[in-house]
């Protein structure tokens, strides 16, 4: 052994990479094949080294060892499947399952060429799938802190299964409080108010909050709360972040104390007021009602009560996950058992079921086909940036 | 998995009966039969004494908190299940399973001031980080990347609440949880058989025996009340033991696990009479030097 790390399985040996998928700031994501004997698709992610450049062993970070640790304890049908980890010669990675699709993917195809509604039965199929991830997550005691559509894949047979645990972490009786680890969680447009009013000690309701958001975006096919963010300073103080507070409360009001007992305990509390100054809109917020019915009547879901229109049941549960009292806001459990998802037919377990919309499979560069010795992550701009649309805020920050 | 130990990996894969233990020892002996000849070692349980003395010199600086060590000792049992200790440097393994436990365990400490604490602590001469860097690729590796540990501190704080335990059997409750790291319980039972061993003990030693180590004569005694519980229960003496007892009884919880708990702590307070730092030192010293296992 101390001769040097011997490497007992080579990624080489075992698979062949077919392509780059996307880079992040954890590292490199490829598609791969099964070698020798190993049958099926892959995604293999890799971790960029501590340091870049590093050409020595100089520590895995934390998030990548929690995401090593949890991966290879969980297993649910909707939660990526792990194959393997493979350490080899200062690299880590983590091989997963394949998915042909996310739903920022086909969130996108929906846009494009021209606005087309995600169907209500594919809808719902999504969020009851990823209701039944995340109970199984929660009840594991590991809240996921990055929930978006990027992180939601799709497989070509329908199935959800979250994805990238490289910010969930356990929640049983933390150490430190949870703020004290990672300063910042959640990509922006799906944080929860309480984190954005500084929370210390935040629940799994924040992932409850981003279920809320992706939700909404697949009915409108466009981010609900599209802030923008505030970034830290040179001090590392992280900042109030003013205008995503201000895209939530001018659609569902200004949070009060009747609504959020607790929310004068909140340690930005006294920046909400601040907000109201010279903004009509904060008097006179949309409601998320009336966002939720415009929403339905632009995509031109059919009006009526039927199961090709998510109706009121789904205007009710989007209501209760986008709730400002993280106390009173659904648990994923509750919200599993929302009329939403038993009114008119059950979910089917195949979100693409009676759906007539063929997705196109996802883009892989040929690139960067190396591997072992590719350049190192992030220096490199081939193929899709992080998350492929346009305008997107780039992922949350190292921890501290 | 965290909240289900029954579904967790400890349970699927490092969880053993004593027999596929000691057969697996011997296996990893055999490969190294030269050097097993070559360099005695003190009592595997001695040696747990010695290391737990080295990791806690290392975490007191760094204000380290008891759980974060005890994933620590847990790791360094796990990697010499797997690897022959000869052929490695304890010193190195030690600090690198902290360092890693530190990062699981939520508290995270920078590789640097591991590394400062080791190298205060053992007189070692590893001094670079990439040694601790390269380690701990080879401690996951062996582990195969299960690094979630379930302890029985939780299991025991739940016990606590149900039975009104009192501060000083809390305490020595948890001493024992403590103590049992030093043994081979971790890899032979279930977290919460161990609390419930722990917490009988300290009901029925009484906190106001003294120290821990005299104890062997005292849960010797305990022992007969579990005879007990087993062989007729509702005929325990004490009031106290006794709700415990019948709970015991009614419980799910394997009797003769808690049993083999007992005598395992039995045995290990009593091997702990004979423990001094400087043997395991010397001869772990040995076979590092002569091997160049800290170059």
């Amino acid at each position: 052994m101390f001769t040097g790390y011997n490497t007992k399985k080579r990624v080489n040996e075992r698979y062949k990479i077919v392509g780059f998928i996307s880079s992040g700031t954890y590292g490199r994501v490829y598609k791969a094949e099964g070698k020798n004997g190993r049958v099926g698709e892959f995604a293999i992610k890799k971790f960029k080294p501590d340091k870049e450049g590093e050409l020595q062993y100089s520590g895995i970070s934390q998030s990548a060892i929690r995401e090593m640790a949890l991966c290879t304890e969980l297993s649910h049908p909707n939660v990526v499947h792990t194959v393997e980890i493979i350490l080899e010669e200062k690299c880590i990675f983590i091989v997963f399952e394949y998915a042909e699709h996310d739903l920022l993917q086909i969130i996108h195809h929906h846009n494009q060429p021209q606005r087309q509604a995600i169907p209500a039965r594919t809808i719902k199929s999504i969020l009851h799938q990823l209701l039944q991830g995340l109970v199984y997550l929660h009840k594991n005691w590991v809240m996921h802190r990055d929930l978006k559509p990027a992180n939601i894949m799709v497989t070509s047979a329908g199935k959800v299964k979250i994805g990238d645990l490289g910010l969930a972490r356990l929640f049983y009786k933390p150490l430190h409080s949870l703020f004290t680890g990672d300063k910042v969680v959640v990509t922006i447009w799906y944080r929860a108010p309480e984190l954005l009013l500084g929370s210390r000690h935040y629940t799994p309701a924040v992932d409850l909050w981003a279920v809320g958001c992706i939700f909404a975006e697949l009915l409108s096919l466009r981010p609900i709360f599209k802030g923008e963010e505030a970034k830290m300073d040179s001090k590392k103080t992280v900042p109030f972040q003013r205008n995503q507070m201000q895209k939530i409360v001018e659609i569902m009001g200004m949070p009060n104390k009747d609504r959020w007992p607790l929310l004068a305990a909140m340690p930005e509390f006294g920046q909400l007021s601040s907000l109201a100054a010279g903004n009509a809109r904060f008097h006179r917020p949309q409601g998320l009602e009336n966002w939720y019915q415009a929403c339905l009547k632009n995509n031109q879901y059919p009006p009526g009560s039927s199961p090709d229109n998510p109706g009121q049941e789904g205007f009710s549960l989007l209501q209760q996950l986008l709730e400002y009292d993280p106390q009173k806001r659904l648990t994923a459990e509750k919200a599993l058992q929302h009329p939403y998802f038993t009114v008119h037919e059950k979910p089917t377990e195949n979100c693409f079921a009676d759906s007539k919309i063929k997705y196109p499979v996802r883009r892989v560069s040929q690139e960067d086909n190396d591997i072992r010795t590719s350049s190192l992550p992030g220096t490199k701009r081939s193929g899709l940036p992080d998350d492929s649309l346009i305008g997107r805020p780039a992922k949350r920050l190292k921890e501290g | 998995m965290a909240a289900n130990y029954w579904e967790s990996t400890q349970r699927k894969f490092w969880t053993f009966s004593k027999q596929q233990l000691a057969v697996e020892r011997k296996r990893i002996e055999e490969t190294e039969r030269n050097l097993v000849n070559m360099y005695p070692l003190p009592d595997r349980r001695l040696l747990s004494i010695y290391f737990y003395h080295q990791l806690s010199k290392m975490a007191r600086p760094l204000g380290i908190r008891q759980q974060a060590l005890a994933t620590a000792q847990v790791y360094v049992r796990r990697f010499y299940l797997k690897i022959e200790i000869r052929r490695t440097n304890p010193a190195l393994v030690l600090a690198t399973a902290l360092y890693l436990a530190c990062k699981m365990e939520e508290c995270p400490q920078h590789i640097r001031m591991i590394l400062a604490e080791a190298r205060h602590c053992w007189d070692t001469s590893f001094n670079d980080i990439s040694k601790i860097g390269e380690c701990e690729f080879t401690l996951i590796s062996e582990m195969n990347s299960q690094l979630i540990i379930h302890h029985p501190y939780r299991s025991l704080a739940e016990l606590q609440t149900q039975f009104q335990l009192t501060q000083e059997e809390n305490a020595l409750a948890w001493s024992i949880l403590n103590d049992h790291y030093l043994t081979d319980l971790p890899l032979l039972h279930a977290p919460h058989v161990i609390a419930t061993t722990a917490m009988f003990l300290a009901v029925v030693l009484k906190p106001t025996q003294g120290g821990l180590q005299g104890h062997a004569a005292g849960i010797t005694s305990a022992l007969q009340t579990i005879g007990n519980v087993r062989n007729a229960p509702g005929q325990g003496t004490q009031n106290r033991v006794q709700k415990l007892v019948d709970w015991l009884a009614e419980s799910s919880v394997d009797m003769e696990a808690v049993v083999e708990c007992t005598q395992e702590l039995i045995s290990l307070y009593e091997i702990w009479e004979s423990y001094t730092d400087k043997t395991c030192k010397d001869q772990i010293a040995k076979f590092v030097k002569a091997r160049g296992l800290d170059k």
